[in-house]
């Protein structure tokens, strides 16, 4: 059974139409991450499920009961914000102890939940400062014992870790993910960055433009990306899409006219594709180097050592980039003729609506 | 013998951190570490202090005037050729002045009560005033603003003769009230433009955060906001103190007649005898009567200076 489900949401600021109806189900327990690019309105839909924004029309249902009218407090959630959104004059304890404040809890029932969510966030030794003399890392945390203490059945968060270093992002990373797994609460995490969405999530909306581009786990997006909207936004380096033209589909296989890199047989069982201009897709990391299904001769422009990875970039005859991820530190000099292959099962094709065809 | 003035350099240097960073400094010859662009010739620090020096004299000469006159004795004063030193002088005016105006410590009393009671009166109504404006869009806000300031653009002086009907329609001449309201009333839009700026700053995620919580707008208002916009509060309050005091003296003159209710401004002019006027008694009371402002502000200035300049709030 779902615990909250979103039916035909949408939003509009006066003339602006941000969220365009949206349909979801979340399940508990469930870790749901909204990603997709800024102005894609992901922030919006977050916000108008915690009660900060207005539902125009539709229904928000948590717990099997309609919100759209309820104040947050009533709607079971607790909200992470980007900023942390710490009260600078109160101790780290009275930070965390505020959503307990406002109910009047008991002194005693305060300190217990208190001093609970300090030891999970490992805040014990922090209780009495302020959170200015906290570290970022820190003051998440204490942001996240505020959402805690209120022990809401759903915690949304807000691209909660874009405002951290890069090595303190992946460690609340794993942090977050832990703090999941123990408290086994549905969790909303928004975030524009794919390497998070990919890391932590049970399941992807990926968000574009308002609607909904593609629902499904990290791999499925990965494997089986819906459209070529959601084929390019997830995986790093993006996926490298060529044009080309069908020029037969007979129900097994469509054969697509790569103009100056030759054709390309693929097994397609559709053939309505037959004549229209298409679009290939092949990741970065499906290219190797040498002869295989299908090869092409790149020359790469720049060439990146990350040690593990080798990353190329080119340009094909087409004018679209082509950038190849290797393994290991190969021997691919700038600017000398590389011949790459890829195989035909790990190609994507998109018709020219932008839809995956299989 | 050379090692003491140093220390004493060092220590007003830094008054903040004392015993922690003195070993240190006694090491290292005092050298003022500046950053490179707060770096100046010695002909641009005189430039500088030469512009200081005139801007301050043209401030503080009537002060400096004022003085100087309250010291001479009053047949000094109209002496040819005139100096500006006194001649025989002395502080006899500062007490001979209680005595030709027993009264005048009633008038420093009133003043101060009257700008307190105003002060209070601003704050009770700017503070939700300026949260309002600063947090919730409502229909004619920007109007209400661009009002303020035109009310701000007219001097009380305008409004005189209508302020004068309706304060005898609402029977408030020659009351205390006479003096407190419309004081109050112009100091209001101008401490609403201050405090809603300052409160702008304040980041409306904390506001959000707290209503996620599950507290009420006053609540956030009481529990959060308030205590962050303390510094803001404090500038308003103080320039609105500042403001009622300068502004007593025409609302005194023209809605009040008794003299038990009078300001010091107005007070001062017990000096104006019939034949002639006081002038050294009158220059020490002015002195006496701003005296408690002048030390208010020597305590409060640093709230001052930090509300106006410091950001409200590093989350």
């Amino acid at each position: 059974m779902s615990q909250l489900s979103l039916k035909r949401v949408e939003k509009s600021f006066n003339e602006a139409h941000i969220i365009k109806g949206i349909d979801l189900e979340v399940s508990e327990g469930e870790f749901v991450v909204f990603v997709g690019p800024s102005g894609c309105g992901k922030s919006t839909l977050l916000r108008m499920i915690a009660g900060l924004e207005e539902v125009t029309s539709g229904e928000i249902v948590i717990g099997g009961r309609t919100v759209n009218d309820l104040p947050p407090v009533q709607r079971g959630i607790a909200m992470v914000f980007q900023s942390y959104a710490l009260y600078p004059h109160m101790t780290v304890y009275e930070n965390i102890a505020f959503p307990l404040r406002v109910e009047r809890l008991p002194q005693a029932e305060v300190d217990r939940r208190v001093s609970a969510a300090a030891r999970v966030l490992q805040l014990e030794t922090r209780l009495q400062q302020r959170p200015g003399t906290l570290s970022g890392g820190q003051r998440q945390r204490v942001a996240i014992g505020r959402a805690i203490v209120r022990e809401p059945q759903i915690f949304l968060f807000d691209e909660p870790l874009s405002n951290l270093d890069a090595a303190l992002r992946s460690e609340m990373r794993i942090e977050l993910m832990e703090l999941h797994k123990r408290l086994g609460s549905t969790m909303i995490y928004v975030t524009h960055d794919q390497v998070e969405a990919m890391t932590m999530a049970d399941k992807i909306v990926v968000l574009d433009a308002g609607t909904i581009s593609q629902v499904g786990s990290p791999l499925e997006l990965y494997h089986k990306p819906d459209n070529l909207f959601v084929a390019g936004f997830i995986g790093s380096p993006k996926m490298n899409f060529i044009n080309g033209t069908v020029t037969a589909a007979d129900g097994t296989t469509a054969t697509v006219d790569l103009g100056a890199l030759g054709t390309i047989s693929l097994p397609r069982q559709s053939r309505s594709v037959a004549g229209q201009s298409v679009i290939v897709g092949i990741r970065p990391e499906h290219l190797r180097l040498g002869k295989g299904d299908f090869t092409l001769t790149v020359t790469p422009k720049i060439v990146e050592h990350l040690g593990i990875h080798t990353v190329t970039y080119a340009d094909l005859p087409g004018g679209e980039n082509f950038v190849g991820l290797f393994e290991g530190d190969p021997d691919v000099p700038e600017g000398r003729p590389l011949e790459v292959s890829f195989a035909q099962n790990q190609v994507h094709l998109f018709d020219s609506a932008g839809l995956a065809v299989y | 013998m050379t090692s003491e003035p140093m220390t004493a350099a060092q220590k007003v240097a830094h008054p903040a951190d004392d015993a922690a960073v003195a070993p240190i400094a006694k090491a290292k010859p005092v050298k003022a570490v500046r950053a490179m662009i707060d770096r100046y010739t010695w002909y641009e620090y005189a430039a500088i202090y030469a512009g200081i020096a005139l801007f301050l004299f043209f401030v503080l000469a009537p002060f400096i005037e004022g003085f100087m006159v309250s010291l001479k004795p009053l047949s000094r004063l109209f002496s040819s050729p005139y100096s500006f030193w006194p001649k025989e002088g002395s502080l006899t005016a500062y007490f001979t002045m209680w005595e030709s105006v027993p009264g005048f410590w009633r008038y420093i009393v009133n003043s101060l009560f009257i700008s307190t009671t105003a002060t209070v009166i601003v704050l009770i109504m700017v503070v939700p005033a300026a949260y309002a404006f600063a947090r919730f869009p409502f229909p004619g806000r920007g109007a209400l603003l661009g009002a303020f300031l035109a009310v701000n653009m007219f001097s009380g002086a305008v409004l005189l003769i209508p302020l004068f009907r309706l304060m005898r329609q609402m029977g408030l001449l020659n009351t205390y009230w006479a003096m407190i309201v419309p004081g109050a009333a112009f100091l209001i839009p101008s401490a609403i433009w201050l405090l809603r700026t300052y409160m702008m700053r304040i980041p409306r995620e904390l506001d959000e955060a707290a209503w996620v919580d599950g507290a009420s707008r006053l609540y956030t208002l009481r529990r959060v906001i308030l205590p962050i916009a303390m510094p803001g509060i404090a500038v308003v309050a103080i320039t609105t103190f500042i403001g009622a005091y300068a502004q007593q003296f025409i609302f005194a003159l023209t809605f009040n007649s008794k003299t038990e209710f009078m300001p010091l401004a107005i007070g001062l002019f017990a000096y104006f005898g019939r034949q002639e006027v006081v002038w050294n008694e009158l220059m020490a009371a002015s002195f006496v009567g701003i005296a408690p402002v002048l030390i208010l502000i020597v305590f409060l200035q640093r709230y001052l200076v930090a509300g106006l300049t410091a950001g409200a709030v590093k989350t």
